[in-house]
């Protein structure tokens, strides 16, 4: 884990209010573990905005990573005002991976809205190692989407407005896939309500699946106790210390699906 | 690097640059970030008799030039303190202060005296006094001055190592709360401790802390810092540490020149935990480009317009 001033490439809107960013950070990439890890950036030097936005590696190669970020408010207004040619200030890389992706498996990579940088980075190392996968991206509609449906390369998209893709959410091609596939693997993040389907499904069906959650975030290095997320621990001592909660930043923010519970 | 030694009672600490309790963890959490062996002291974070969880998510929330925190004092207890925490302090070069909190006297006195059967390498005590006691009620000890003396008085006569009050800004006379303090024996108090608040989202409707209230930190509440210190300053005789938005040397020279002995950084940890270790370059330069002599000279000494 280390600081960097890093210098911005890039910083493009893709899809409606979805921007990526390019980043110039050897010594991020120096440490860099692999797709589930983010950065924690500063995005303003003022005190205006005390605390760094931590952001999903979206890609990571050749001493440069990205993100990919929504406006949401004033923080990443500011980010996308952000031109090539300035500096940033990064923290990271931060967390864990996302494991088990390999060939004695068959991955289905799903991802929504701000949760698709690490899906699509895990793609790319999916890619890189040679393993068969099928990616499901959804959105409420086309304009969010940046990537294209082509259901023959297994890039499959849902709208809920059905103005792109499948219509409907990610549940009915992930169901459809696990029932094609041997040994079915699901990675996935995206928004919570996603992610609870998501967790609800794959221990209802038993399918291995490992989910990438978001926390508001203090540090992002496990120093404020603020990011935590239930775990799914059924022997609740009366007093304890991180049996009931996890912290997302240092002992995710990848989980188990079995191993977390959402509120 | 001009003098930067500051006393507390019968201890000298090499700088004025403290990280604050519950900001830095247990000073073993970002070692690739900072060399904590740089820093005047670290005050390690509340530790209560039992391990806590702690509360429910959403625990924190950023404001305006600040933030909002109710974590729960969640924390690993004193026996595992004891077991996993002193073996690693004893190879350390700074100082370690360690904050203690509880719900009734019984539990403080009980941890202070756990600690001090042991021998370790710590210097003393800093007491979380915002917590409420289960006996009055739910009453916050800091914000009675009788809660608050005979609290003192029994950990006073436990121990010589430091005792350090932390005070809470959430009183209406927070030098009486001090005086009760040093009267019962304290070594120094330290302010402020986080400032009540509140965050709700608009489009939700929802409070953005499950607790509803939390403690307000960071630049936003330092003028408030500053304020209780100076206050502190006139009217006790024991050394003040300031805190409260500390985030560069001129707020530290601000702390120090409204009553301040040492500082302690908290917030801004979150921000770069190796922010303390900055400031003390910084403070040195701060020094030594000024026309004061030392760090300790300039202690209260803010020119006041009458
Ligand atoms: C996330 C967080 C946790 C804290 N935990 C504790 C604690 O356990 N015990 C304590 O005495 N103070 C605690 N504090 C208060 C700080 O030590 C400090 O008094 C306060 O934050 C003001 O300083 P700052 O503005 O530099 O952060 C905490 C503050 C924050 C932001």
């Amino acid at each position: 884990m280390l600081i960097e001033r890093a210098h911005i490439i890039s910083n493009t809107e893709v899809a409606h209010n979805i921007w990526e960013m390019f980043l110039d950070a050897p010594g991020i990439i120096s440490e860099y573990k692999g797709s589930g890890q983010f950065i924690n950036i500063l995005v303003e030097d003022s005190w205006n905005h005390p605390l760094r936005r931590p952001m999903s590696i979206a890609s990571a190669k050749d001493g440069k990573v990205s993100i990919i970020y929504k406006i949401f408010g004033d923080v990443t207004r500011i980010l996308s005002k952000k031109k090539s040619g300035n500096d940033i200030e990064v923290l990271g890389p931060l967390g864990n991976t996302f494991t088990n992706w390999n060939n004695n498996y068959y991955p289905i990579l799903v991802g929504g809205g701000v949760g698709l940088p690490p899906i699509l980075n895990l793609k790319s190392e999916c890619e890189l190692s040679k393993i068969d996968h099928t990616i499901i991206i959804g959105a409420q509609n086309s304009n969010e989407h940046f990537i294209a449906h082509d259901p023959k390369n297994d890039i499959i998209l849902t709208t809920d407005d059905g103005s792109s893709g499948e219509s409907g959410t990610v549940m009915n091609p992930i169901d459809r896939i696990i029932k094609e596939k041997n040994r079915p693997y699901i990675f996935a993040c995206g928004p919570e309500p996603m992610l609870v389907a998501i967790r609800d499904y794959s221990l209802k069906n038993n399918i291995p699946t490992q989910l990438s959650v978001e926390s508001y975030m203090g540090c992002g290095v496990g120093l404020c106790q603020g990011c935590v997320i239930s775990k799914n621990n059924t022997d609740k001592k009366e007093n304890s210390y991180h049996e009931q909660y996890s912290l997302v930043c240092i002992d995710g923010p990848v989980y188990e699906s079995k191993d977390i519970q959402f509120e | 690097m001009s003098n930067l030694e500051v006393s507390i009672g019968n201890i000298t600490f090499k700088n004025p640059i403290w990280v604050a309790s519950g900001t830095f963890g247990y000073g073993t959490e970002a070692p690739d970030l900072i060399d904590v062996n740089k820093l005047g002291a670290i005050v390690t974070k509340s530790i209560t008799r039992e391990p806590r969880e702690g509360n429910p998510p959403p625990r924190i929330v950023e404001t305006p030039s600040g933030m909002i925190n109710s974590i729960g004092l969640a924390n690993i207890g004193v026996k595992k303190y004891i077991k996993e925490m002193l073996p690693i302090y004893e190879d350390l070069s700074t100082k370690i202060i360690m904050n203690i909190a509880g719900t009734d006297i019984d539990e403080y006195i009980e941890i202070l005296e756990l600690m001090e059967n042991q021998s370790s390498s710590i210097t003393g005590y800093e007491i979380n006094i915002s917590c409420p006691n289960v006996n009055k009620g739910g009453m916050e000890f800091g914000i009675d001055c009788d809660m608050t003396a005979k609290l003192t008085e029994e950990l006073r006569s436990r121990t010589d190592r430091l005792i350090i009050m932390k005070l809470s800004p959430n009183v209406s006379d927070i030098v009486s709360i001090g005086k009760a303090s040093q009267d019962s024996g304290a070594d120094a108090v330290s302010a402020i401790n986080t400032v009540v608040g509140m965050s709700i989202n608009a489009n939700t409707g929802k409070s953005n802390i499950f607790t509803t209230y939390g403690g307000l930190s960071g630049p936003a509440i330092k003028p408030i810092g500053l304020a209780a210190v100076n206050k502190l300053y006139k009217d006790l005789s024991i050394p003040i540490i300031g805190m409260g938005g500390i985030v560069s040397s001129t707020d530290v020279a601000e702390y120090i020149l409204a009553g301040s002995t040492s500082v302690q950084v908290g917030t801004a940890n979150f921000r770069n935990p190796g922010t303390g270790e900055d400031l003390i370059d910084m403070i040195d330069t701060y020094v030594a480009d000024s026309n004061w002599k030392s760090l300790v000279e300039m202690i209260g000494k803010v020119e006041i317009h009458n």
